[in-house]
């Protein structure tokens, strides 16, 4: 009678750790930003530091706020430029570094470098990159004819892309590992047999090795869209969100709500939409992929 | 029988107070400024505990003031025991002190001997973000003002006085500007997160962004007048980069290294140009729109007792900042580091009068304290700065104009301060 018990008892005992974690660090916090997102509470108002019902009042405060608009909007092109660029990037240098090459190792490394680098240093020394009159970006436009210095974190046209390109820098070479174990595992005699059939590199990148890796693909989009909903250590070095507003994030505003004005309960109702975003973005993409494989 | 119980009673009593805990002090303290604080402020924590046997201190250092603030607040909300000190915002006092963060002081001034007169020392220009509700939240610690710095070799050699107008630093920052600001510009203010570094030039046009702690200015004549000149600047003079200029620390950058003549920069600032510019550098208060109106604006952190510890640990804090605030250690705070020395009485001490002889800009940088208006220091005070930077930036950028800009900071910083009032 033990026997059998034991044994349907023990895969909940491994999942029990991994459970308890998500749960503790997950899901309580999660349900508790879920009732607090429904309540007005403002630690630095005499008046609203208790929380008071306010139903949906967070979030109609939220959508009323043309900044908040446009946190949405900056991050909607912020992701909407970093995941394919980088993506297609990643794809791209796996697919160089795939070839078995003298001293590829090296190359390997260079392009894997920034992801190992600290966010906040890399981040520094990008800002040295991007000073008006001696950086490097605008010796690259002198180069081009561009005669006048550029402020790239101070032009609110610029600002978000400067982002954007510090984060396609550190992330692509991380992305491009996953596409490069994908490749590595992928059947030899298939390519061979359509290279005899005469496909082209382009034809067999799209009819046979896009297929194969789907997995991986699925799984890089996944982790470049939540690191992008994510993002918020380039905006405190480089920008803080300005020129402006023009480069402030999901993320980075949700520290400000919070941390910096206090706002408890619309600090819990941004949590919720970030989540509720990501969720739906992983799910949807999840059931994409797995209907693609069938 | 007696005698060995009294005599075992003392035993016990003395090897209680042999073995008792020392009272634990912590101090938060935002290390991201450019000098050498850390070696500083060890060796004073160990001359701390060297005299107070029963108390040990423990230093945390942060990355900068929103660190040590979020620190504080996550412990505190957390329900865990925050640093019993921290160095904050002199200017957050309000929300600290709404959330109840921070802990009222006015009881360990009375207690503490020579308490009265030690708070009574510091300087007044300073003291305006220290007390709310008639009662005192925090001391000033590293307390700072916004001052012009000028490479003074290169205005002798262009045969240029330092400025004392607008309309001279206007000049000057043309004459100074060589090649259209691809070698040199004239003038430099940093203007990344630009209510700090304008305030001065608001305050020299005839009037500060902000009245009280509910009550902003954003839209009076003279601060749209203060925007305009800063747009003038690169307009009308050509003398500094249009729009929204370099960051922070890339300006002092750029002027010690000759590429720009002049900067608009704090006095925390002071040691790490001297130490890098190779030629003669020149402090004064940022000028005014009309001759003899100087600017400058108050800055920096203070020191801020935690909530929620015990009456020893209050105590043994209150004493460790006593000692950090000795007249002498803010005297050579200051020499190693450009900060205004916050006590009178610091002023008198032989390592002031050293810091005086070797670098006579700080005498230059202590004056400019004098034409000193308060930091911008409101209720929702991120909200509030955080709105009408945006706005500020909007003017530079000539996104709108400057009157458009700030009735629209105007409208929402009163929207912001609504449930205050």
């Amino acid at each position: 009678m033990g026997a059998p018990r034991k044994t349907k008892l023990l895969p909940y005992l491994l999942v029990a750790p991994t459970l308890l974690f998500v749960l503790v660090f997950t899901l309580l916090p999660l349900g508790e930003a879920l009732v607090g997102s429904l309540f007005k509470q403002r630690l630095n108002i005499p008046k609203f530091q208790d929380p008071v019902f306010f139903g949906l009042g967070n979030f109609a405060d939220l959508f009323g706020d043309p900044d908040f608009l446009q946190v949405l909007a900056n991050t909607g092109l912020y992701v909407v430029l970093f995941v394919p660029l980088s993506l297609a990037a990643a794809l791209g240098l796996a697919l160089l570094v795939e070839e078995k090459l003298r001293g590829i190792a090296w190359f390997r490394l260079a392009l894997f470098h920034p992801t190992v680098l600290p966010l906040v240093s890399a981040a520094t020394v990008w800002m040295f990159f991007f000073t008006p009159e001696y950086g490097l970006w605008n010796q690259a436009l002198h180069l081009l004819g561009y005669s006048g210095p550029q402020n790239w974190t101070g032009n609110p046209a610029l600002a978000l892309g400067s982002l954007v390109l510090v984060a396609f820098w550190k992330n692509v070479g991380f992305f491009m590992l996953f596409f490069l174990a994908g490749l590595q595992n992928l059947d030899r005699s298939a390519l061979e047999a359509a290279r005899l059939d005469g496909a082209g590199g382009f034809r067999m990148l799209r009819t046979i090795v896009l297929p194969l890796i789907r997995r991986q693909t699925v799984f890089v989009t996944s982790i470049a869209f939540i690191g992008a909903f994510q993002t918020v250590d380039h905006v405190f070095v480089l920008t803080q969100g300005g020129p402006s507003g023009s480069s402030s994030l999901l993320l980075f505003h949700l520290w400000q709500v919070r941390f910096e004005r206090l706002n408890v309960g619309q600090g819990d109702a941004v949590t919720v939409l970030l989540v509720a975003v990501l969720l739906a973005f992983t799910v949807t993409n999840f059931f994409w992929g797995e209907h693609r494989e069938k | 029988m007696k005698k060995l119980a009294l005599l075992g009673s003392a035993l016990l009593l003395s090897l209680t107070t042999a073995f008792a805990a020392p009272v634990e002090v912590s101090l938060a303290y935002p290390v991201a400024v450019d000098a050498p604080i850390t070696a500083l402020l060890k060796g004073w924590a160990q001359d701390f505990m060297a005299k107070n046997p029963d108390v040990k201190v423990t230093l945390v250092f942060a990355g900068g003031y929103p660190d040590v603030k979020t620190a504080v607040q996550t412990a505190l909300q957390g329900g865990a025991k925050a640093p019993t000190l921290a160095v904050m915002l002199a200017t957050d006092v309000y929300d600290l002190v709404n959330a109840k963060y921070v802990d009222n002081l006015d009881d360990l001034v009375a207690k503490a001997p020579g308490g009265a007169a030690f708070v009574k020392d510091f300087l007044p220009a300073y003291m305006g973000n220290s007390t709310y509700k008639g009662k005192l939240w925090s001391l000033p610690f590293q307390r700072s003002a916004v001052v012009l710095y000028y490479n003074a070799d290169l205005l002798a050699e262009s045969k240029i006085a330092p400025p004392k107008t607008w309309d001279e630093l206007g000049k000057a920052a043309q004459a100074l500007t060589v090649d259209g600001g691809k070698t040199r510009w004239g003038i430099e203010i940093p203007t990344e997160n630009p209510y700090w570094t304008f305030q001065p030039l608001a305050i020299g046009g005839g009037k500060n962004v902000f009245t009280d702690d509910v009550t902003v200015n954003f839209n009076a004549p003279e601060v749209v007048d203060a925007v305009q000149f800063y747009n003038d600047l690169s307009k009308k003079y050509q003398g500094t980069p249009a729009g929204v200029q370099v960051a922070w620390g890339s300006s002092t950058q750029n002027f010690a290294a000759g590429k720009t003549a002049m900067i608009v920069h704090t006095t925390g600032s002071l040691a790490g140009i001297l130490k890098t510019a190779k030629f003669k550098v020149g402090v004064s208060a940022v000028p005014g729109k009309k001759a003899g109106s100087w600017a400058s604006v108050t800055g920096g952190g203070n020191l801020y007792l935690t909530a929620g510890h015990s009456a020893e640990e209050r105590q043994a804090a209150f004493a460790f900042a006593q000692f950090l605030l000795d007249p002498s250690r803010v005297a050579t705070f200051s020499a190693a580091t450009g900060y205004i020395p916050n006590r009178t009485a610091a002023t008198a001490t032989p390592e002031y009068k050293a810091w005086l002889e070797k670098v006579p800009q700080a005498a230059d940088a202590v004056k400019a304290l004098a034409s000193a208006g308060p930091e911008l220091a409101t209720q929702n005070v991120n909200g509030v700065r955080s709105l009408f930077n945006k706005y500020l930036q909007s003017a530079f950028n000539g996104a709108q104009s400057p009157k458009d800009a700030l009735d629209a900071a105007q409208r929402d910083a009163d929207k912001a301060l609504a449930d205050f009032k």
